[in-house]
């Protein structure tokens, strides 16, 4: 068995965080008579800010000398119909985990709608390479564990910048290890011994991410004062939506601004 | 004189009943209008293919200021350090915000064409605001749902406060960043102004280049 297994890559990844973590320290919260000032510190939510903005440094490093490079190479060989080949065959292999999220968020609707389509694409849609549930009216939708956390109560805990991953928190952090190690697709894999296909459908499924994201990133990096503390904005206030299902839906009547935190009158 | 006064009373607190629905319909339909005046005037006046970026600019920055609130957008984003800000350091921070959202939008304007806006949900949030849910549907690209938050300005009508994209305010994005670089400045709102004149020009610089790249021609 090659040493570069998920279960010998993910302790030594866990180490060396917590190992930063030491080196780096953390970041000083305010007074505790400033109000205001605590109640920003709060809604940022990063006390390991100084952690992470090594590990965000060192992201930034590996994006521009491999990921960024890779993706704009994905992008210029391959025409948009092979991308979308691309992406329609790794959403279908993440079906099953999707599925499994839905019934654990008792979604029984969205279950079905994952199933449905799990079974059309896999059949009419050659294996997954055609989104044929999609043009028929059945829309693609992402669930993953932390989502699922979320959703039973669990808290976020601080942001957190992961190594290669990006931008995180100890829920979604967990979620993410879950799904790597219990996504049936991989699973087979493993069991069949052919860990060159894990390894590509991670590979490609990160360029496929990196390239969708090529855009949107750098008009943040043009736009932004701080690019740290705007992803860290985007992000979470993403996630959130991500969670309550809310966005391309129905809005919610209850939905405001002051979502992840968001805008409240405290300006006056 | 009492039974006078209650009858006041009752008599304002029946037409304010009788009023309210309809007042509120208005105001949803109002809410609605103004946002797809804003879609249709920015596509048909910014969104123009064959603009000088200059021209295009201009046109920008009077629907922005038009339609947005900025001096409020201002206090929202600085939060407690608006107070904190002397007045000239107030206004030099609603220059600076202004000039960079036009730079920031003014570039992707140029890539706009054939965009439609599609209103999902009009609803009150609060005592002043509106929220009014839209799509933009793009060609070939995934629509991108964009929620804009509006406040009533009484005679002066709707004004933007806000805009959520895919779930992220605008504002409260600002915010977060905003407030970061006054704490590394030592929370001085001094050192966001220097960051933000340096990003002004920085911006306002590659615009120019982008356009003198776009137009070799004119270079020779």
């Amino acid at each position: 068995m090659p040493a570069f297994t998920p279960r010998t890559i993910l302790p030594r990844l866990v180490a060396s965080v917590f190992a930063l973590a030491l080196v780096a320290g953390c970041a000083t919260p305010p007074p505790a008579d400033d109000k205001e000032a605590m109640v920003e510190w709060e809604q940022v939510n990063d006390p390991l800010e100084p952690m992470n903005r090594t590990v965000f440094a060192f992201n930034q490093a590996v994006d521009k000398a491999l990921l960024k490079p890779l993706a704009q190479a994905y992008r210029e060989a391959v025409p948009p119909y092979g991308r979308d080949r691309v992406r329609d065959f790794l959403n279908n292999l993440r079906s099953p985990i999707i599925l499994a999220n839905d019934i654990l968020q008792g979604a029984p609707d969205r279950a079905v709608q994952t199933l449905m389509r799990f079974a059309f694409n896999t059949g009419f849609g050659i294996g997954g390479l055609f989104d044929l549930a999609g043009a028929s009216g059945i829309p693609y939708h992402d669930e993953d564990f932390g989502q699922t956390f979320a959703v039973w109560g669990i808290g976020e805990g601080p942001y957190l910048v992961l190594p290669i991953i990006g931008p995180s928190n100890p829920r979604d952090g967990v979620g993410l290890v879950a799904e790597w190690l219990g996504d049936p697709v991989n699973l087979y894999i493993d069991r069949v011994g052919e860990d060159w296909a894990m390894w590509t459908r991670s590979g490609l499924a990160g360029i496929d991410k990196r390239e969708s994201l090529l855009d949107t990133l750098d008009e943040v990096e043009r736009t932004s004062l701080d690019y740290y503390s705007a992803i860290r904005a985007l992000y979470r206030q993403r996630r959130d939506a991500e969670i309550k299902n809310s966005l391309g839906e129905k809005p919610t009547p209850g939905m405001n601004v002051s979502s992840a935190g968001g805008l409240s009158n405290e300006s006056h | 004189m009492f039974s006078r006064r209650s009858l006041v009373a009752v008599f304002a607190l029946l037409s304010l009943l009788a009023l309210s629905p309809s007042a509120r319909a208005d105001a949803t339909a109002d809410a609605r209008a103004f946002i797809q005046k804003l879609a249709d005037t920015a596509m048909t006046t910014v969104a123009v293919k064959g603009l000088s970026d200059e021209e295009r600019s201009k046109r920008f920055r009077a629907l922005f200021v038009d339609t947005f609130d900025l001096p409020e957008i201002g206090k929202l984003v600085l939060a407690r350090h608006w107070r904190a800000a002397t007045p000239e350091q107030q206004t030099e921070f609603l220059k600076l915000f202004e000039d960079i959202q036009v730079y920031t939008w003014t570039r992707r304007f140029k890539d706009y064409g054939g965009e439609t806006l599609e209103i999902l949900a009009v609803a009150p949030e609060g005592e002043t605001d509106m929220i009014v849910d839209s799509r933009i549907k793009r060609e070939k690209l995934e629509p991108v749902n964009v929620s804009w938050r509006l406040r009533n300005k009484g005679a002066e009508g709707f004004r933007v406060l806000d805009i959520k994209v895919e779930g992220a305010s605008m504002a409260f994005t600002h915010r977060s960043e905003y407030t970061s670089v006054i704490q590394s400045a030592g929370g001085k709102v001094d050192g966001l102004l220097d960051a933000m004149r340096k990003k002004a020009a920085q911006m306002s610089a590659d615009n120019t280049a982008a356009a003198a790249a776009a137009a070799p021609s004119r270079a020779n």
